[in-house]
């Protein structure tokens, strides 16, 4: 078994932004929004809507496949691992992500790969995220 | 740890960065800091549209590092009043600055051509707005969000509307989809700088001093955001909850404050705009509670043709734009929010100045000769869109004074007994009795935020209570509040933020302030704003009550001349503000 954090109710996001204030403060010791693995985006007009964009633990991720240098390590279950000190700060794995759900640090430039714990999904007041278990 | 303030010149089109770590150690931040800037900067002798007048963009210690630590506080000499200027506005502004490392923003001067302004990690960049002046503050969003390079940032954008640029007095500034600086006419100061708007981003990261009680005091106050039920009424039904209550004592000011009773109070009620109009909740940046109600109206423009517009909706523009108008369909309601909302003027002082021209021709001071042929009248949804069209396309001298407020037109037009205003600001929605009165005489702001009088007014139903512990209240609420605005949280959450919790919060970011430190700081910056609203030439005792409200019901009754006149005196005296006979000149 293995947990997958997934968006269950895209359309309850109110745009808090709690569940990126959250894993920036867990992960990165931040109080920001610029540390997380996620993204809400914001789109324009009186009260948009709210996409969100969370990796996807994927078999075969775009990300990893994009890393030259091999920083990136495809894991048992999806999904990737930075291994940091062979990561070269190119970017091209966050260009990959057609999501756009790969993160960037942009002081320490690094991605930053998500881990699933359901952190966000903890701090989210609306039941936007969930944390799912995976056979 | 805060120090950053950040000047821009217009005129001169330059930016510097200031490190001032004394100002936010003596002054912590928000409200108490940005008096202090107030003091530094704004000549208290200059012309609100002049570009000696600064605005000044404040954020607090808990900015974007706490729950519901949302709002950015302005100052600037106000256009409407003469005095002070201060307005508070949510939205992801307070959240930018903080990303952006930037305490207080300063802007001065005037730019020589109408000009935005790009903000990133303190960098500034001057743009040429000659694209998007005279867009509609909707249309102005639209286009800059598609602008900014900053790709899925959190950034903010503040703009004007083409009221502001007309430097309406009671022009306001939009930040993001549809929070407000709203009151005492900032849209007309940005707007007299030929500056339509302001874009802030930024990539920083606040790490917190004490980590781990940085985590377990965020995590109490999480959940009581979002568990306790302490904020639940803000998110399910929101302010316009309150259409019902007041109704219920009589205080709902109604067809110009003639009455507290609105006799279609059930249909734009909350509960009604929630189960017929509402279709999402927002909120803004960092705030768990998320009070944004928004509603969707439909129109078909031709057969089988459709056009739909979200519409923001709260408590205050139900009141100023429906039962002060006497209009009892929500649809009508939404309608003329649209529009104010559009052309960027502050809902509640359009809504006030509307209802006295309707009191005007129904009283005869004005005639159709004055409105050049259009009756207004209480009621006529289609009457105030026509009034609207009119200021907004600029027909008629008539439609032009509109747009200067309710005190402007009175002196102009007359029907002086009847323009509700105090100290030339249009109230808020509360006819409860004399508490909310005091609150706006006397409060910085002249308005309903300065302190809880409304509160106070409905605890008193049934409750007699001796007039000096009442206005006690009012004035340690309001020197509370001071701290609350300069830290800077909602006041939604301000049974949240008390002292121990306050000051848990700041301990664990490094800084160290007990409860009754916090308590000396709002008592200070309390009396410092009368003295800055003084040297302007402003005088509590001075404030005249619309002469109409001595002959009306509030919930707790008439008003009395006399008592009024001595709480203001306590007031003063509990707040150890001099009369306005000690004052010696400029402080």
């Amino acid at each position: 078994m293995s947990k997958r954090l997934t968006v269950a109710n895209r359309d309850q996001c109110v745009g808090c932004f709690s569940c990126m204030y959250a894993c920036s403060r867990t992960f990165r010791r931040a109080g920001s929004t610029n540390k997380a693995a996620l993204r809400v985006r914001v789109y324009s007009g009186v009260e948009g809507a709210f996409s969100l964009r969370t990796c996807l633990r994927c078999a075969e991720p775009d990300c990893a496949a994009a890393c030259p240098a091999g920083a990136l390590v495809v894991q048992p279950q999806g999904g990737v691992r930075l291994e940091r000190e062979r990561c070269i700060s190119c970017g091209a794995c966050v260009r990959a992500c057609v999501l756009k759900a790969l993160q960037w640090d942009e002081e320490e430039r690094i991605p930053l790969p998500c881990v699933h714990c359901g952190t966000c999904a903890r701090f989210c007041p609306n039941n936007v995220l969930t944390l799912t278990e995976e056979a | 740890m805060q120090e950053n303030l950040l000047f821009v010149d217009l005129s001169t089109q330059t930016s510097r960065l200031v490190r001032d770590r004394e100002l936010f150690d003596t002054w912590l931040g928000g409200t108490a800091a940005g008096t202090e800037l107030l003091f530094r900067h704004c000549p208290p002798d200059c012309d609100p549209l002049g570009p000696d007048n600064p605005v000044i963009f404040v954020i607090g210690p808990l900015s974007g590092l706490y729950p519901v630590a949302t709002k950015t506080v302005a100052l600037f000499k106000s256009p409407l009043t003469g005095e002070l200027g201060e307005s508070h506005a949510g939205g992801r502004l307070a959240a930018a600055l903080r990303e952006a490392d930037i305490d207080a923003l300063v802007i001065t001067g005037r730019a020589p051509h109408p000009t935005f302004l790009t903000i990133d990690n303190q960098e500034v960049r001057f743009h040429s707005a000659r694209t998007v002046w005279g867009k509609s503050a909707l249309a102005t969003e639209r286009i800059l969000r598609d602008f900014d390079p900053q790709d899925g940032r959190k950034s903010s954008v503040v703009r004007i509307g083409p009221a502001g640029e007309r430097l309406s007095p009671l022009a306001c500034a939009t930040v993001d989809s549809s929070r407000h600086f709203g009151r005492l006419g900032l849209g007309a100061v940005l707007g007299a700088k030929n500056l339509k708007a302001i874009l802030v981003s930024g990539s920083g990261a606040f790490v917190p001093e004490r980590l781990k009680s940085y985590r377990d005091t965020y995590q109490g106050i999480y959940d009581k955001v979002v568990h306790s039920g302490e904020m639940r009424k803000y998110h399910d039904l929101g302010t316009a909850g309150n259409i019902l209550t007041l109704n219920a004592i009589r205080g709902l000011p109604t067809r110009n404050f003639s009455q507290g009773y609105f006799e279609g109070a059930e249909a734009l009620s909350g509960e009604s705009f929630a189960r017929d109009w509402l279709v999402q909740h927002t909120a803004c940046a960092h705030c768990q509670c998320g009070c944004i109600h928004v509603a969707e109206i439909r129109e078909e423009f031709k057969p089988y043709h459709y056009r739909t517009t979200k519409v923001p909706y709260d408590y205050e523009l139900i009141y100023a734009l429906g039962t002060q108008l006497s209009l009892g369909s929500p649809e009508d309601v939404l309608r003329l929010i649209l529009a104010v909302e559009k052309e960027g003027w502050d809902a509640m002082s359009m809504g006030c100045t509307l209802a006295w021209a309707s009191e005007a021709f129904l009283s005869g001071v004005i005639g159709l000769d004055v409105t050049e042929g259009l009756p207004i009248q209480f009621g006529d949804a289609g009457g105030y869109l026509e009034v609207l069209h009119r200021i907004r396309t600029g027909a008629g001298q008539f439609y032009r004074d509109l747009e200067r407020g309710t005190a402007h037109c009175a002196a102009v037009y007359g029907g002086e007994r009847f323009a509700m205003h105090f100290g030339r600001v249009e109230p808020a929605g509360y006819l409860t009795g004399e508490n909310a009165l005091l609150t706006w005489i006397v409060g910085v702001r002249h308005s309903h935020l300065d302190d809880g009088g409304y509160g106070i007014d409905q605890k008193l139903l049934g409750k007699p209570q001796p007039l000096r512990e009442q206005v006690a209240a009012q004035v340690k609420d309001a020197q509370w509040r001071m701290v609350t605005n300069s830290l800077v949280t909602c006041l939604f959450a301000r049974s949240i933020y008390d002292g121990e919790t306050t000051a848990a919060a700041l301990a664990a970011l490094g800084i160290s302030r007990t409860p009754e430190e916090l308590r000396r700081l709002g008592e200070e910056t309390l009396r410092r704003k009368h003295a800055w609203k003084r040297a302007c030439g402003f005088s509590p005792e001075k404030v005249t009550i619309p002469e109409k409200l001595f002959s009306v019901q509030t919930s707790n009754g008439p008003l009395d001349r006399e008592r009024m006149a001595e709480r203001v005196r306590l007031y003063l005296e509990l707040a150890d503000i001099a009369p306005a006979s000690q004052e010696t000149g400029t402080p």
